[in-house]
């Protein structure tokens, strides 16, 4: 049976199925085609989602912990693996299901499979034929595998430590980006003496190394073994456990009962004989779009994580509104260079825009300003530990140019630096605009007030 | 990043209009674009409030009979854009003399055959450049350029002529400079180089732009008078239309005289009536008497 449509999106995760109700509600006559049972792809099922579950399990537990020092003792947690694991999948599916509901409502045709392109307007999925008029490609990235290590199911991936089948001893994780911080953060706080090998010098690499740092003490002090500018060597994998051989800044042999590899993520763009229908791939699985999100083939857009660095949900989701407007005939483009990053560590390391370092590296006039947590009146009443808010600004036109904050509830905190970046608001837009009190909002006000010396908290 | 400030919103809008926002910026000349801007359209800026008015005649003109329809080019829209900017805010007046042609005739003819030999043709035309070159020495104010605030007049110690040159796709005006400095063999020959490849199309951006004022001359075509539009920032622009051999009294007698019709638009702003008159009355005995070329 051959069946055709207006659009077909390959890949149902954020960016898929954004770009799949949003071109149904444009009118356009949408398939979407996707390989898992549920939607919502990596995020929703072993991604984002399932990990922040994870992670309020662990900040619960940690907040009990300190909450000795304030008088009241929770005792030691009692640790209930599968009904953890069982709540977390809960969450998971109800939202799926509530994907297919969305899906349902919009009449967009869910096809279970791996799609195959045939040509510019003909792909296969399962040896059926579908026509389209326009494609989407959103078949997303899954983690790169190193190469050279052991087969051995004591090694997993992000996936595999989200499936939370045990809780080891030991772990050491392989990373130290945010895939890698954040499962620190909650096998740490699951018992596990966790270490963390790191071939930079800087964990969450990209961050503002003044904001990293009080992450990496945090989470030292919290019993976590960071060891920056080290490399694996060697893996054995014995009876006993997994054993890495390190060199550089540690030096020596670390053994775990469970590695989890988290060094990236890798492309998907050529697991689609996308060549066939004539669209550019790059070695590295990454498949070129303009700003407008289409490939070389007019007709075939791509969008998320195939499309390249950052790979993250919230600019898949943009690009699949983006890609089914401009499919539906709108002048949409994602006219933005401000993607927002944050480690949904304990705490939060949040950033947006230009960083310190690339503003030096690119020779851009600027000037930091910040405001310590420790002076923060909400923070301390809150439990909160070591934090920063921290913003980079034009000296000449007080414009924000980028924005990191480390601290309790960081990744919430941005949104408003992120608005105002792409405002074009200046240190003054933010220091006149009412911060409730006591909040931590206000330390983005502190900032831009101790820049313009208006600043009476410090 | 772009240099432009411009919300999501309004970087939006602006796609959806189809404008290039950093043109729009560059031609509004600043960084900050908001919602207004868009809203008062693009490259007719300036022009805003005949926009509006030219509503009015926004007809279906089919409805009274045949016709048929093109695209007008984007050269023929920048040209329209500034000259409907030109005519909207520059307060202009029109000044209307002639000149004794005879003089400039009888030397033209004379160094008609040397200019040949040179392989250069010897027109009219060169005569007027020169002798409004030698006029602008003597009036400053004419060779100069108001800023666009009205705050600063700048006063231009060099002499470039333009020329406005019909072409197929539009007017094009190439600038010869220095024109006070040159000979008249030379400014024949460089007008008639120029007038060529403004044809062709073949004029670059610097030979273009910069002119103590444009002459417009539509002499070879006809006319009695018509009053040009100045092409700012130049203040003055000189028209001509044809010469006519008509009967001068000289006291005693009727004499056949080639009298040219000059018209000269001016900025009232910098320029006012007398002074206008004077600067003509300078041009056209500049020209009724070439020896007034040499000094």
């Amino acid at each position: 049976m051959t069946s055709s449509v207006d659009l077909v999106v390959i890949g149902a995760g954020p960016g898929g199925y954004a770009c799949a109700f949003r071109a149904a509600d444009l009118g356009m006559k949408v398939a979407l085609v996707e390989p898992r049972a549920q939607l919502g792809g990596v995020c929703l099922n072993e991604g984002c989602i399932p990990s922040k579950a994870l992670l309020h399990g662990a900040e619960i537990i940690k907040e009990a912990h300190h909450m000795r020092d304030w008088g009241l003792d929770f005792g030691q947690p009692k640790i209930d693996l599968d009904r953890l694991r069982g709540k977390k999948d809960e969450i998971v599916s109800a939202l799926t299901q509530g994907l297919a509901g969305l899906a349902k409502r919009r009449k967009v045709e869910t096809i279970s499979g791996y799609a195959k392109f045939k040509g510019p307007n003909e792909l296969s999925v399962n040896g059926e034929s579908l026509i389209f008029e326009k494609a989407v490609i959103a078949a997303g990235s899954e983690p790169i595998a190193l190469p050279g290590w052991p087969e051995d199911d004591r090694i997993w991936n992000s996936t595999g430590a989200l499936e939370l089948r045990t809780i080891p001893d030991q772990l050491v994780i392989v990373g130290g980006g945010i895939i890698g911080l954040e499962m620190a953060t909650v096998y740490a706080a699951l018992g596990s003496e966790v270490s963390i090998v790191e071939m930079s010098p800087q964990i969450a690499g990209t961050a503002d190394a003044e904001c990293a740092a009080i992450l990496h003490q945090t989470l030292q002090s919290e019993g976590i073994a960071l060891h920056t500018n080290t490399r694996v060597t060697r893996v054995q994998a014995t009876p006993e456990g997994i054993e890495l051989s390190c060199e550089g800044q540690f030096e020596g042999t670390l053994r775990a009962d469970n590695v989890i590899q988290a060094v990236g993520r890798r492309a998907n763009g050529n697991k689609l004989d996308a060549h066939l229908a004539g669209v550019e791939v790059m070695e590295n699985g990454i498949i070129p779009v303009d700003e407008q999100c289409r490939t070389n083939v007019s007709n075939i857009f791509a969008i998320g994580d195939l499309t390249g660095n950052p790979m993250l949900a919230h600019r898949a989701t943009h690009q699949g509104h983006v890609a089914a407007e401009v499919a539906a005939g709108h002048p949409a483009a994602l006219d933005t260079q401000l993607i927002p990053s944050v480690a949904y560590t304990q705490p939060e390391l949040a950033w947006v825009g230009l960083t310190l370092a690339e503003a030096k590296a690119n020779g851009v006039v600027h000037k930091t300003t910040s405001f310590p947590w420790a002076a923060s009146g909400r923070n301390l009443a809150s439990g909160g530990g070591n934090g920063l808010t921290k913003l980079i600004y034009c000296p000449d036109t007080h414009r924000i140019l980028g924005a990191s904050i480390v601290g309790k509830g960081a990744g919430e905190l941005l949104a408003e630096l992120v608005l105002a970046i792409e405002m074009s608001a200046t240190l003054e837009d933010i220091a006149l605009t009412v911060h409730a009190h006591p909040t931590l909002s206000e330390t983005i006000a502190f900032s831009a007030e101790r820049a313009l010396g208006t600043l009476t908290d410090l | 990043m772009s240099t432009v400030i411009a919300s999501p919103s309004v970087r939006a809008a602006a796609r959806r209009q189809g404008v290039n926002i950093n043109e729009l910026a560059r031609i509004l000349d600043r960084q900050h674009i908001t919602l207004d801007d868009l809203n008062t359209k693009t490259d007719q800026a300036p022009t805003a409030g005949t926009q509006a008015m030219s509503q009015y005649w926004d007809v279906d003109h089919a409805q009274y009979g045949k016709l048929s329809q093109s695209e007008t080019s984007k050269f023929d829209r920048i040209a329209a854009a500034n000259l409907s900017a030109a005519n909207a805010l520059i307060p202009q007046v029109t000044h209307h003399d002639e000149a004794d042609l005879s003089a400039v005739e009888a030397l033209r003819a004379k160094l008609k055959p040397e200019a040949l030999a040179q392989g250069v043709k010897l027109t009219t035309l060169a005569f007027f450049v020169k002798a409004l070159a030698v006029t602008l020495k003597q009036f400053p104010k004419f060779n100069a350029s108001l800023s666009p605030d009205g705050e600063t007049l700048f006063m231009k110690e060099y002499v470039h002529i333009g020329i406005a040159v019909d072409t197929d796709f539009g007017l094009m005006v190439p600038v010869l400079r220095d024109v006070d400095t040159k000979g008249i063999l030379q400014i024949a020959s460089e007008i008639s180089d120029l007038a060529n490849r403004a044809k062709n199309r073949k004029i670059g951006p610097s030979e273009m732009g910069g002119a103590s004022m444009t002459i417009s001359n539509l002499g070879g075509i006809g006319g009695t008078a018509f009053t040009p539009i100045v092409n700012p920032p130049e203040v003055a622009i000189l028209g001509i239309t044809r010469t006519r051999v008509t009967p001068v009294w000289n006291g005693s007698d009727f004499e056949p005289t080639p009298l040219a019709p000059l018209d000269m638009s001016y900025d009232h702003r910098v320029i006012n009536g007398a002074d206008a008159a004077k600067f003509m009355a300078t041009l056209s005995k500049t020209l009724a008497d070439p020896r007034f070329l040499l000094v």
